[in-house]
């Protein structure tokens, strides 16, 4: 290996090319490293927009206060609010069920039928546009179910989300089960426990940290939604008191104020896309956080 | 079940929901509702197929093969979704078109030639792209990359108001790159160094390598990075609805405006309410998007299976 790394070595730099293979050779290297930085320009682009644009609004005040006068004064604490709400009731829907799923076709159920519809279905779940989400829900949970939701309502917009976490949930849980030895499931089993007290207590314990990563990316994936919720939570300029209030949530506070005529609203999208984009990052840092405490479980056996 | 000290009764040890079922009752129980849980995870995909399937069909009825007419004029009974169709995959072609060569390109920069020193921060910016939400784009977009592109090709082409088509394509590539880099860098780096060191061997250079073996090698899980972000190109919503300029016409170029599926349903859906064909044709839009979006879904697994295949044929 280590020769083939040299030779490898040897090969690249950028030494005066000598023949025509060797400029195509150098021209490719460059060519590629070229590309490379190009496609990172995006992002920086994006990080100074937002940086120049929505550092001075970004005062105690934009988290403390409500919306006032369509966002020409106050803050966005009801949209920072909502957003929570949201995914926090989305996840207690989503969780038991995604995670319920995943357990039984891992740990109960035989390779067979309904494991590959289950894992088929959330696959092809994952796929749906989030568009195609909220049409669903506006018919579904803000219409059909209107009596029990109340119509375009915190619950509605959850329920719309939840469906979405369920996909990424179910197959990361499936994965990350289906990555514990086989033989801390038969030591206990061979002590006697029954498989329901095996599965709660040593096979999910063994890969908590795992689990609770596949949930902070799917959390930090619907937190930034706003096609589910356009149709389905209605707008509140207060924080709901109740799952049957209406709501606001930061993406979509972000494209109202996006497409406001005024200047002063404009710069206020930026600030709320800075609060969106901190909120989204932590979740995936401890996201990170907890992928690498299974790195450290696993190596300690 | 626990150990006993003998002498000890039953309560002490044994928990609360043991001593109320019985461990064995426990466990069908619990068994049970997980087989409840399984089954309601498969039959989301199907409700909404169904629920959609159901809210479509008084379009299709009432007006047959015209539901895929080219006008859309809701005032006047008008509802052909070909005019939204033909924007979503105008918008969707260029976009894959620009972020494919790019990102396979830096996605073979990554694996075969980055310097290990930057190749984490390049992926971690990646990782970091794939998280920003897609309204942040779509707000970049809207006030930077519009008037950029306004004024960069107004001179050339007389009035353009930057909005449409291409503003869309470039917004919707930047925003499916981190995917096909992520997906085809692992493809690539899956490719057993064995045959590197192969064709090596026989005197390729290194760009030759990274050419006929290596992209070659990947070729199953480009293929599906392309499939599963084409996917999503068609299913995004945001960001293109705030930069393709929502105009109701057949794109002819690049610089024209366009109205994509997705758009027509984060715009109009609350207002169709009253019209029942009116809304029924919108969950046409929704269910055709549901379709193409399985199929694409399908096919990616499809192709994901065909490289397992041959993978396991080369080992």
């Amino acid at each position: 290996m280590k020769s083939v790394n040299a030779s490898r070595k040897s090969r690249s730099g950028l030494r005066l090319p000598r023949s025509r293979r060797e400029f195509l050779d150098w021209m490719t290297y460059v060519s590629l490293g070229f590309v490379t930085v190009l496609l990172t320009v995006p992002f920086f682009a994006i990080i100074f927009d937002m940086v120049v644009k929505g550092l001075a609004g970004l005062t105690p005040t934009l988290i403390t206060e409500s919306i006032r006068n369509l966002g020409r004064e106050g803050g966005i604490r009801n949209a920072i609010v909502g957003s929570i709400e949201l995914v926090a009731i989305a996840s207690a829907v989503a969780l038991p069920v995604s995670i319920g799923a995943a357990v039984y076709t891992t740990e109960y159920s035989r390779q067979g039928r309904l494991q590959q519809i289950v894992e088929l279905s959330a696959d092809i779940l994952a796929g749906v546009p989030s568009i195609v989400f909220g049409a669903f829900g506006y018919v579904f949970f803000v219409w059909l179910l209107k009596p029990w939701t109340g119509g375009a309502t915190l619950l509605s917009g959850a329920l719309t989300l939840s469906l979405m976490m369920i996909p990424t949930v179910l197959r990361t849980s499936q994965e990350s089960l289906r990555a514990v030895p086989i033989t801390l499931r038969e030591a206990s089993l061979a002590v006697g426990a029954t498989r329901w007290s095996t599965t709660w207590r040593v096979t999910l314990r063994a890969c908590f940290p795992a689990i609770v990563t596949g949930i902070l990316l799917a959390i930090a994936r619907i937190a930034g939604e706003t096609a589910p919720l356009i149709w389905t939570t209605g707008y509140n300029s207060d924080a709901p008191w109740s799952i049957f209030d209406a709501v606001a949530s930061l993406p979509f506070t972000i494209y109202t104020f996006a497409m406001s005529p005024d200047p002063v609203v404009n710069a206020k999208a930026y600030s709320t896309s800075i609060v969106l984009i901190l909120m989204v990052l932590s979740v995936d840092v401890m996201a990170n956080w907890a992928s690498r405490r299974v790195g450290i479980l696993v190596r300690k056996g | 079940m626990l150990i006993r000290e003998p002498g000890a009764p039953n309560w002490v040890t044994r928990p609360w929901y043991d001593r109320l079922f019985g461990a064995t009752a426990r466990d069908l129980l619990g068994r049970s509702l997980l087989l409840l849980f399984s089954i309601v995870t498969s039959l989301v995909i199907v409700g909404i197929l169904v629920l959609l399937l159901v809210e479509a069909l008084p379009a299709f009825v009432t007006l047959g093969s015209g539901i895929f007419g080219p006008i859309w004029n809701p005032n006047q009974n008008q509802f052909g979704i070909a005019v939204f169709i033909a924007g979503t995959l105008w918008v969707s072609s260029f976009a894959i078109l620009l972020a494919v060569p790019l990102g396979v390109g830096g996605a073979l920069f990554l694996s075969e030639y980055c310097p290990s020193r930057l190749r984490l921060p390049l992926r971690m910016i990646m990782e970091l792209m794939a998280a920003i939400p897609s309204i942040v784009y779509g707000l970049w977009a809207l006030k930077t990359l519009v008037p950029a592109l306004r004024s960069a090709f107004q001179p050339l082409i007389g009035y353009y108001s930057g909005f449409g088509v291409l503003a869309g394509a470039i917004i919707l590539a930047v925003m499916l790159l981190p995917t096909i880099v992520a997906v085809s860098e692992d493809a690539m780096r899956m490719v057993p160094d064995t045959l590197r060191e192969a064709s090596y061997a026989l005197g390729a250079s290194r760009s030759e390598t990274a050419r006929r073996v290596v992209l070659s090698g990947a070729l199953p899980g480009i293929g599906a990075a392309v499939l599963l972000s084409l996917g999503r190109a068609i299913g995004e919503t945001m960001a293109v609805l705030m930069v393709t300029g929502n105009s109701l016409v057949f794109p002819v170029s690049i610089f024209d405006q366009t109205y994509v599926m997705t758009s027509a349903l984060a715009n109009q859906l609350g207002y169709a309410l009253a019209d029942p064909l009116y809304r029924s044709a919108l969950f046409s839009v929704a269910l055709v998007l549901l379709l193409i979006s399985v199929m694409f879904t399908l096919l990616a697994k499809v192709t994901i299976r065909w490289g397992m295949r041959r993978q396991g044929l080369r080992r």
